[in-house]
């Protein structure tokens, strides 16, 4: 499963959008300043944007899978049973994995924006997807949800994942980092080579990094693993 | 002071809760009445009990800034510059006023090179510092962020609480996830299930959750 960027561009107004690249299987991390065009590259990744030129190939992707930054976007149903099942999924399970439990008759908009976003990445992360594309994932999760997101995303054991995010602190395990700088995509590298490529890595990172120490991971686990090593 | 006395509002159950001025975040879990919280302090909802009173007066008499959690819902006119400028031109001030008072707030929040752009065509976090913008014009006493910094990178929420912190608001009341963000705030307020279960410094609140995921990173690794 491989999702190639090939001298894709693309432009809307002043904004130019350029990209080149291979995104293998396993997960991979996008960070970029606020309008860099990380949500470009998601929504041309998933397909919903045409390339102005160049082209992207999906090799063995039978299904790709966006979910936008803003969880109201995607709602289509009424009560949250209703936008469960507008998933194809089954409500009962997805509201215990959410734990929503009691609250399936409720109006979807009734919940908080964060309850909302875990409703959504839970419909999102149940649904069978090859390329799984996740704009701003960790947005309005509190950090439990960030956690239990993280966890899934490593467990789920397949297909391409791509996180454009600006989460500083809770982020999985990662294969690749990619950055996004003024409309171009950046390859980093795989991990952990890439984390002192990392320009916009978190400012903890940075500090690790300041003192030679380079984490075998971004997740905070791996970052507590080399800062507590050297302590010893 | 902002005080709040008895409220009883949806999930919340605030017996009493004083606020003193300077930069306050609320912190808690998703669903724990932090929104409810905000927009009760903002004057957007009245409590069904219980009284707020801001320097002594209802929030509806003070001039508050307010930025929604999501951030489309700040957004009702075409262009950033019409954007900015609307609350000046609701409240009719002069337009050669309107036009440098919307210019200056655009520079210091970092968004002068959007103003002639479409608010639909903004990215996330663009849509959130012209909002920070927008809230800001009329200088007001009180501003309130519903987790503004959510959709930004580490370079905006820089911006973002240096503006907050330069304004001539009195009060800033904010809501975050992030709580590197909290640590620098002047007092931490946590809220679960509705309740206030820890209210103080930073150093106070953040001292009791060292074996919660709600301890910074940072103070963490610098153990």
């Amino acid at each position: 499963m491989t999702l190639t960027f090939e001298e894709v561009s693309y432009k809307r107004d002043q904004f130019r959008f350029t990209a080149n690249g291979i995104f293998e299987e396993g997960v991979h991390l996008v960070s970029g300043l606020v309008g860099s065009g990380k949500s470009t590259l998601a929504f041309i990744a998933s397909g919903l944007v045409p390339p102005g030129a160049g082209s992207v190939h999906r090799m063995g992707i039978r299904k790709s899978l966006l979910s936008m930054q803003f969880p109201e976007h995607h709602t289509t149903g009424i009560t949250l049973n209703d936008e469960i099942r507008s998933w194809g999924l089954d409500p009962e399970a997805i509201l215990a994995s959410t734990r929503l439990f009691t609250r399936g008759e409720q109006d979807v908009n009734a919940l908080s924006r964060g309850e909302l976003k875990r409703l959504h990445l839970g419909c999102v992360l149940s649904a069978d997807a090859d390329l799984l594309i996740l704009d701003e994932p960790f947005s309005a999760l509190d950090c439990r949800e960030k956690r239990v997101i993280c966890r899934r995303i490593t467990e789920r054991g397949y297909g391409t994942v791509i996180i454009c995010t600006h989460e500083q602190t809770w982020l999985p395990p990662v294969d690749c980092i990619w950055e996004m700088k003024e409309g171009t995509l950046v390859s980093c590298g795989r991990v952990p080579a890439a984390i002192p490529r990392w320009s916009l890595a978190p400012r903890h990172i940075r500090d690790l990094l300041k003192r030679g120490l380079v984490p075998g991971n971004i997740s905070p686990e791996s970052v507590m693993e080399v800062a507590c090593r050297t302590r010893e | 002071m902002i005080a709040l006395s008895t409220i009883h509002h949806g999930v919340l159950n605030i017996p009493s809760l004083q606020i003193p001025p300077g930069s306050t975040a609320i912190i808690g879990p998703n669903g724990s009445g932090k929104t409810t919280l905000l927009k009760i302090i903002a004057g957007i909802t009245s409590p069904h009990q219980g009284s707020v009173v801001i320097d002594g007066k209802s929030p509806a008499a003070i001039n508050t800034g307010w930025l929604n959690e999501y951030p489309d819902r700040n957004l009702l006119f075409g262009t950033v510059s019409d954007e900015i400028a609307s609350p000046l031109r609701f409240r009719h001030d002069p337009c050669p006023d309107v036009g440098g008072r919307v210019e200056s707030v655009a520079q210091d929040a970092g968004v002068s090179h959007l103003l002639g752009r479409l608010t639909r065509d903004l990215s996330g976090g663009e849509k959130v510092l012209v909002s920070l913008a927008t809230a800001m014009v009329t200088r007001p006493l009180v501003l309130v962020l519903d987790e503004s910094d959510s959709h930004l990178d580490p370079v905006s929420s820089s911006t973002l609480s240096r503006l907050t912190r330069n304004s001539q608001a009195l009060y800033v009341i904010w809501c975050t996830q992030d709580m590197e963000m909290a640590t620098r705030a002047d007092q931490v307020i946590l809220l679960e299930g509705g309740f206030v279960t820890r209210s103080g410094t930073p150093q106070e609140v953040f001292s009791q959750l060292s074996g919660d995921c709600l301890y910074p990173l940072s103070w963490r690794l610098s153990c």
